[in-house]
């Protein structure tokens, strides 16, 4: 398996993280590593590396019946979930949602970080990219 | 700082012109309105350009340059900006801070547009680096823009209990505004059997809730009250205007991101806060609240727009809009009037067009020239317009 895009995501025997950076400076976390700390009203703004996102909450959830355009790439398309997932580290984010049908997991549901392989490409690898499903396995 | 009113005003109707250049469009529209101020293009003193990505502007967004070297060779000032779909209103607000400076007596505003088909794309030559969250949305998700609208939407559903007919009435209400509107595209009314009947594109969207991407061209003539005077048009002042950025913690799911920082627990900070706080400034420079608004354009994106900006930005109360819409209230003869151009649901979005075109609509509204659609003694009116890059733009005018 290898990741759609590299520094976004790592698996290891522990599971999945994503992989973001926080600010020293005031805590704050981020996906995937910015520019820079972003809060006006911290001056530090010193960047370290770290993994987040092991677990969630859904805070909200689509389900997408159009196929993106080309630059999403998909070897199977069909409509699928993309959902808002608040971190305990303090932020949300974007990703899709697997290990149930789509529109099928309840905003407040508890999810873990996985993947899912998305295409086989031209080298016959299979690749990636990080998803949140339903805690303590499929619905 | 000097008072700035309006001399003229002039939208193209909006639809797909293959048979017209953006230049064209930009040449025709702003011709017609210095008409409507009855200005000779030798008499303009400035230009300011909305700037596309997406045609003319000799591909570095140079379009108030373009415009003025293909017509009137005059050595007015010209002033492109960008600021994505917000750069209508941010072209305004130029305009009209060029007036109020002293700087000049005469300077117009446009936004031209000519649209690519379907799903916006990524501009050309961008970088395929995680760090671009237009790269990184795409690649990672596959996540559309009516995606992202899609969770306010849904999100809507679990705080406030909208339901799938409020949702769609609100884009029926455009609709029928529209079919007053020889300048909208889509005049064609709709039901909420219609509307609901339509594709889903991102549950809960249907369709019919999401603005479709359209050709268009819009342009404000401004000047000094001298120059109102002495040209004899109706008095509608830019009582004000105002330009923001977004704020840290907005909670907005903003295109094309693919995180925020935002969480339950943390500050409460207000969702989409470059509008909001671009409309609380133009509110404040004009001396004027939120109950002194008898007309609101705003950027109708989806269905969810017409619902929750109201709220989002002091006009309503959190989950009123879906009474208020449901009384009527919202319509024409309503308390609060939304879009009675028909909004971008009724129009599409010609981007950068779009926030002149709002202004155009208020000085119709408030002239009494928005015949099929004006809202009865309209004396103050307000646009509020959001772009990428949390870029966000409104204009207060007052009759």
């Amino acid at each position: 398996m290898i990741a759609v895009a590299d520094d976004l995501f790592t698996v290891d025997e522990t599971g999945t993280a994503l992989l973001g950076a926080r600010c020293t400076g005031c805590g704050t976390h981020y996906f995937p590593e910015p520019v820079s700390c972003r809060n006006p009203e911290c001056d530090r703004k010193d960047l370290e590396i770290v993994t987040l996102g092991r677990t969630g909450v859904l805070f909200s959830w689509t389900v997408q019946h159009y196929q993106p355009p080309a630059l999403f790439r998909v070897d199977d398309w069909q409509p699928y979930a993309i959902g808002l997932v608040e971190l305990p580290e303090g932020l949300r984010v974007l990703a899709m949602l697997t290990g149930a049908p789509p529109g099928e997991v309840a905003i407040g549901s508890p999810l873990t970080l996985t993947t899912v392989a998305l295409y086989r490409d031209d080298e016959g690898r299979d690749v990636s990219t990080y998803a949140y499903a339903p805690s303590g396995g499929a619905l | 700082m000097r008072k700035v009113y309006v001399l003229g005003v002039a939208a193209h109707p909006w639809g797909k012109w293959a048979e017209k250049s953006q230049l064209q469009l930009a040449v025709e529209t702003l011709s017609a309105a210095l008409a409507d101020a009855g200005v000779a293009w030798r008499d303009l003193q400035g230009l300011v350009a909305a700037s596309s990505r997406f045609e003319g502007g000799m591909g570095w967004g140079l379009h108030a340059n373009e415009v003025l070297q293909a017509v009137a060779e005059n050595g007015a000032a010209a002033v492109n900006v960008g600021g994505g779909c917000a750069a209508g209103g941010i072209a305004v607000h130029t305009a009209a801070s060029m007036i109020a400076a002293g700087e000049s007596e005469i300077v117009a505003a446009l936004g031209a547009e000519k649209m690519p088909k379907g799903f916006i794309p990524r501009p050309p030559g961008s970088p395929d680096d995680i760090r671009d969250s237009d790269y990184l949305r795409w690649v990672a998700m596959g996540a559309t823009n009516p995606a992202y609208w899609a969770m306010e939407a849904r999100r809507r559903i679990h705080e406030h209990g909208t339901t799938a007919e409020t949702f769609a009435a609100a884009a029926t209400l455009m609709r029928r505004h529209a079919e007053g509107n020889p300048r909208a595209r889509y005049r064609k009314p709709s039901s909420v059997a219609d509307v609901l009947a339509s594709p889903m594109v991102a549950d809960p969207l249907h369709l019919l809730e999401i603005c479709a991407v359209s050709d268009g061209a819009a342009a404000v003539v401004l000047g000094s009250e001298d120059a109102a005077r002495r040209l004899g048009v109706p008095l509608v002042e830019v009582a004000g205007s105002a330009i923001a950025t977004g704020r840290f913690g907005d909670p907005a799911v903003r295109v094309p991101t693919v995180s925020q920082n935002a969480s339950s627990g943390g500050p409460t900070v207000q969702h989409t806060s470059e509008v909001g706080g671009a409309v609380a400034r133009a509110l404040e420079a004009a001396g004027v609240g939120t109950a002194d608004v008898d007309v609101l354009e705003l950027a109708d994106n989806t269905a969810w727009h017409v619902l929750a900006w109201p709220e989002n930005f002091g006009f309503l109360e959190p989950g009123q809009a879906d009474w208020m819409l449901e009384r009527g209230e919202l319509g024409i003869e309503g308390k609060l009037p939304i879009n009675p151009s028909g909004g971008f649901l009724s129009f599409g979005e010609a981007t950068t067009a779009q926030g002149v075109l709002q202004v155009c609509e208020l000085v119709w509204q408030l002239r009494g020239q928005a015949d099929g659609r004006q809202v009865p003694h309209a004396r103050i009116g307000q646009t509020a317009v959001l772009g990428l890059g949390a870029n966000g733009a409104s204009i207060v005018l007052k009759a």
